[in-house]
């Protein structure tokens, strides 16, 4: 199951403060709900987790971040996470591209992932996964402002919020 | 209409008995697989692979068996040693038990768990899961493209198969029906789609498999629709390890549903065998929901459908060509040599001379199955494809569907009626059946006031289904599985007090064969059915049958029954001449009793010969009293109906509301009509399900997107509206009773009646086609594709 997850978000800081926090894969992981690095493999590769929950569904995915391209230059990055579920049921890949522009005093971010979830967890992602992944988005830029400007965070994920957006997307749509 | 020949007393043919089995059931005292608690009985959970096609890598036991409780892990590995890692299907494909490289569906069987609880084994498999290692490729998912040549070969271990097709298979008068189509005013042809479902019985699939190592000795408590043939498919596969078939005992208990999913031979099955094989302990296995709703399915034909005719309304001939899509391997359970098993029923309720029908079966990396879900092997497909292309030829012309049906049908007088793809009908009376459902309806006051709701931009449609259904497999002299004609058995054993006990090869799964079949012997041999206690499912006393689907019970074991009861009849008749000193001839037969022509009080009761077979009967005359009769039906039984739906759409929420659906089935003689009805409804419920609810879907990556019953939407009592159920009754001529089956009308005959009322009601708007199910978002995707939705729905002048 594939899903393309796209934003785009302005921020209040300089282009070259934004691009330094999101260019660095430990600083910008901390920003990821559910997520952790935990061990730097090379200057290219890591090794994190991600973990997340669908109500009663927990996926704990073990994977690795590969940095594919990164042009400190034009602002412009692509990274490829590969990861297996912890339970065994089955995996996720993640490509992402992201570019930095200037915006006035300010910058414009933006994101493009393409997820394909493959395994049982694919029942359930197939509906949630855009509603889900807006609301962790919108935690993630959050959490990122408050990095830039120095100010506490904390990426734990609520269960019952990622839930409650799932719910509340699947009414809205309802009403479309 | 239905007239009894016994008193209420005697009970027999045409009363309303209450069932038997009620009782138990109504006081939760029924005994199902998991009901089954053994001494020392050990557990079985199976690790299902996240995939849909994968190389395994590794699988990493440790992990499983560090869990507490946990015995063993048995692998594919492990049973090729035994050479069990493949079995054969009812079909003479090859299925995996468990692989040993390579998995072909996801949720298809890696390892088996043995524990000392549930839980543990439960525990054991989500410790395993992470500890198999998969090489991930990509599966072929659309049947369209599984004959692409860059497609990955999915059966190279099957010897010659050269690319993914599992078989062709085509029937019918090619080159005739092709001038007929070259040639006629009007053609018209539909592809549709009858989609891959489940037949989501209560109860899953489960086992208690009990070998004892000193006698040498196995039982199985099994969930199966078949007994006798699974003894022997046991048999087959473990013969050469020392299970021979006299050492193998089946026994079904009470079947929380079965529908056709309980006649194949699962993995589960010979993985819990092997394992109390080996380890000597009874093992149970019972299947989770997600697994059951994932592992197997019906249907999934995709058909292209063509009727060609002439401009006022005679059609002429038929095509239809199948892609079926089988999965990994041809799971399905038809007889031998129908691999699209009755599909060539598809010529339907009408008189043309001229069809042609062929398939490809192919494989793709899905569960295995296509078993016949509550249908006579594929006749749901047939049916559907005839009374929708019927359909569509009647817009085409302009006429009413129900006048083109009329005109079209294979008249009362014409039977035996040979169909162009080679059936005999035994006999039918279509046009009194639509008759009484037109009457019924109300049809033209329906079509009056459809053209009145259609200026106000309201939607209403109205939908027919008069099809011919082909049931009761089978004349041994085409019909097998594996080799095994396709008869079935019945054996009466009459007490010395005239109480009997009658055993059969057939299996219920909720039909209520232990009051029917008591009234069809109650009804030959004048005993009371209450006096006559029926039982099947254990095939250590009962004859051999080949068990129950394809509503075969009533016309194979019902007509043995019958059969046998009238050999009983005629010895008592022999006893009542002894004991009344007269001749054979000079007896006359009245239910209960055999008297003396002209002299009725000169009589002996059935239970008086019946005593008198144990006490006192005539020198060099056989004792006791007791028949069996294993009985080869000389054709199939034709049973037909009619069917009409009326729904009204909402044109703002797009919601379907069945607002009517007269049923009219025609199953010749009727054995119980509260029971017959009460088939009726379940099966007209489970006719609702395909046409507007259900359908497994996969994503592109061979992922099962509704796996659950939270997504996968089962209809309830909430979803059904209000049957209006009759029948006309034209019996079986061949069929010693004149019964013809029911069990499967309902299904097969309601989803297109369902789906030709949706597409009336859309009818105004170009719509001529929709594939079930017909959801509300389909209805409103075709209504928005064909540019309605841009303006109002209002004011079509019909």
């Amino acid at each position: 199951m594939e899903a393309t997850i796209t934003k785009n978000f302005s921020i209040d800081e300089p282009i070259e403060k934004v691009w330094a926090g999101i260019s660095n894969p430990l600083e910008i992981s901390g920003c990821v709900p559910g997520a952790e690095i935990t061990e730097q493999v090379d200057e290219n590769n890591y090794k994190g987790k991600v973990g997340l929950k669908f109500g009663p569904v927990k996926a704990k995915y073990d994977g690795q971040i590969t940095i594919e391209q990164m042009d400190h230059d034009a602002h412009t990055m692509t990274l490829v996470g590969k990861g297996l579920d912890s339970k065994g049921k089955g995996s996720a890949e993640m490509t992402m591209n992201g570019a930095v522009v200037a915006e006035g005093d300010g910058a414009n971010v933006d994101f493009k992932m393409v997820v394909n979830i493959q395994g049982t967890l694919a029942q359930f992602g197939a509906r949630l996964i855009n509603d889900v992944s807006a609301h962790l988005m919108d935690q993630f830029v959050d959490n990122f402002k408050k990095l830039l400007a120095g100010e506490e965070f904390n990426n734990n994920l609520k269960a019952g919020s990622v839930m409650g957006a799932a719910v509340k997307g699947l009414f809205s749509k309802k009403s479309d | 209409m239905i007239q009894c020949k016994t008193s209420k007393e005697i009970g027999g043919m045409g009363h309303s008995v209450k069932r038997k089995e009620d009782d138990r059931f109504v006081h939760g005292k029924g005994t199902y697989v998991d009901d089954i608690q053994l001494k020392g009985m050990l557990f079985m959970d199976i690790a299902r692979s996240p995939y849909a096609y994968a190389k395994i890598k590794n699988i990493n036991k440790d992990l499983a068996m560090a869990v507490d409780g946990v015995l063993a892990v048995i692998t594919g590995k492990d049973l090729e040693q035994y050479n069990l890692h493949w079995m054969p299907t009812l079909m003479s494909d090859t299925q995996m038990v468990l692989p040993t490289d390579t998995v072909m569906h996801q949720g298809q069987e890696v390892a088996a768990i043995i524990a000392t609880s549930r839980e543990a084994a439960r525990d054991g498999r989500e410790a395993l899961v992470p500890g198999i290692e998969y090489e991930v490729m990509k599966p072929i998912v659309d049947p369209f493209k599984a004959l692409d040549d860059d497609a990955p070969l999915l059966r190279p271990d099957k010897e010659g198969q050269k690319d993914n097709q599992a078989w062709h298979w085509e029937v019918g008068q090619k080159e005739e029906t092709e001038k007929i189509f070259a040639e006629a005013d009007v053609v018209v042809k539909e592809q549709m789609h009858i989609p891959r479902i489940h037949v989501a019985s209560i109860e899953t699939c489960g086992i208690v498999a009990d070998y004892d190592k000193v006698q040498n000795h196995l039982t199985t408590h099994l969930t199966t629709q078949a007994p006798h043939a699974i003894r022997t498919v046991i048999a087959l596969v473990a013969g050469h390890v020392g299970l021979t078939e006299e050492k193998i005992r089946v026994i079904a208990h009470d079947i929380g549903g079965g529908f056709g999913g309980k006649v194949p031979v699962f993995p589960g099955y010979v993985i819990a065998i092997a394992a109390t094989f080996l380890i000597g302990k009874p093992v149970k296995w019972i299947e989770d929901r997600s697994d059951n709703l994932t592992n197997s399915f019906a249907r999934d034909y995709h058909i292209t459908a063509e009727m060609a005719g002439t401009k006022d309304g005679k059609i002429l001939a038929s095509r239809m060509k199948v892609l079926a899509d089988h999965g990994y391997t041809d799971g399905a359970a038809n007889p031998s040599k129908f691999p699209t098993g009755m599909f060539s029923i598809g010529t339907g309720s009408y008189d043309y001379k001229h069809a042609f029908m062929e398939a490809d079966a192919i494989y793709t990396n899905k569960p295995p199955g296509g078993v016949a879900y509550r249908c006579s092997f594929r006749v749901t497909e047939a049916v559907h494809a005839i009374e929708r292309i019927t359909d569509r030829f009647a817009l085409e012309i302009g006429k009413d569907p129900a006048e083109l049906r009329s005109e079209n049908f294979i008249k009362k007088e014409d039977f035996p009626w040979q169909s162009p793809t080679g059936w005999e009908y035994d006999s039918g009376d279509y046009q009194a059946g639509l008759d009484l459902a037109m009457k019924t309806v109300e049809y033209d006051k329906l079509r009056v006031e459809q053209k009145a709701k259609w200026k106000e931009g309201k939607l209403m449609g109205i939908g027919l289904s008069t099809f011919t259904e082909i049931v009761g497999a089978g004349p041994s002299k085409d019909f097998d599985i594996l080799g095994i004609k396709m008869f079935d058995s019945a054996e009466i054993r009459v007490h010395p007090t005239g109480k009997a006990i009658a055993r059969f090869g057939t299996k219920s799964q909720g039909q209520g064969h232990e009051t029917t079949y008591a009234q069809i012997i109650a009804e030959e041999l004048g005993i009371p059915s209450k006096d006559i206690q029926i039982e099947e499912g254990d095939t250590d006393p009962a004859p051999y049958g080949l068990g129950t689907y394809a509503s075969r019970s009533t016309p194979t074991a019902g007509a043995a029954a019958a059969i046998a009861a009238r050999k009983l009849r005629d010895k008592a008749k022999k006893i009542a001449a002894y004991l009344l000193e007269v001749s054979e001839d000079d007896l006359e037969w009245e239910p209960g009793k055999w008297f003396v022509k002209g002299a009725p009080e000169k009589a002996k009761t059935i239970q008086e010969l019946v005593f008198a077979a144990y006490t006192n009967h005539p020198q060099g005359m056989e004792g006791g009293f007791e028949a069996t009769h294993y009985y080869d039906p000389p054709n199939l039984t034709f049973p037909s109906g009619a069917y009409i739906c009326v729904v009204d759409i909402d044109p703002d929420t797009f919601e379907i509301k069945v607002r009517r659906f007269v049923a009219i089935d025609d199953a010749g003689h009727i054995i119980n009509p509260m029971v017959a009805q009460g088939q009726v409804h379940g099966g007209l419920t489970q006719g609702i399900a395909p046409a507007m609810y259900e359908e497994i879907i996969y994503d592109e990556d061979g992922n099962a997107l509704n796996g659950t019953l939270m997504d996968y939407l089962v209809p309830t009592a909430v979803e059904s509206p209000n049957w209006e159920t009759g029948h006309t009754v034209t019996p079986s001529p061949h069929h010693p009773i004149g019964a013809k089956g029911i069990g499967e009308s309902p299904t097969v005959g309601a989803p297109p009646a369902i789906a030709n009322a949706i597409i009336d009601a859309l009818r105004p708007y170009g719509i001529t086609h929709l594939d079930i199910p017909i959801t509300p978002y389909k209805v409103f995707k075709a209504l928005k594709e064909k540019g309605v939705l841009d303006k109002d729905i209002t004011g079509f002048e019909a």
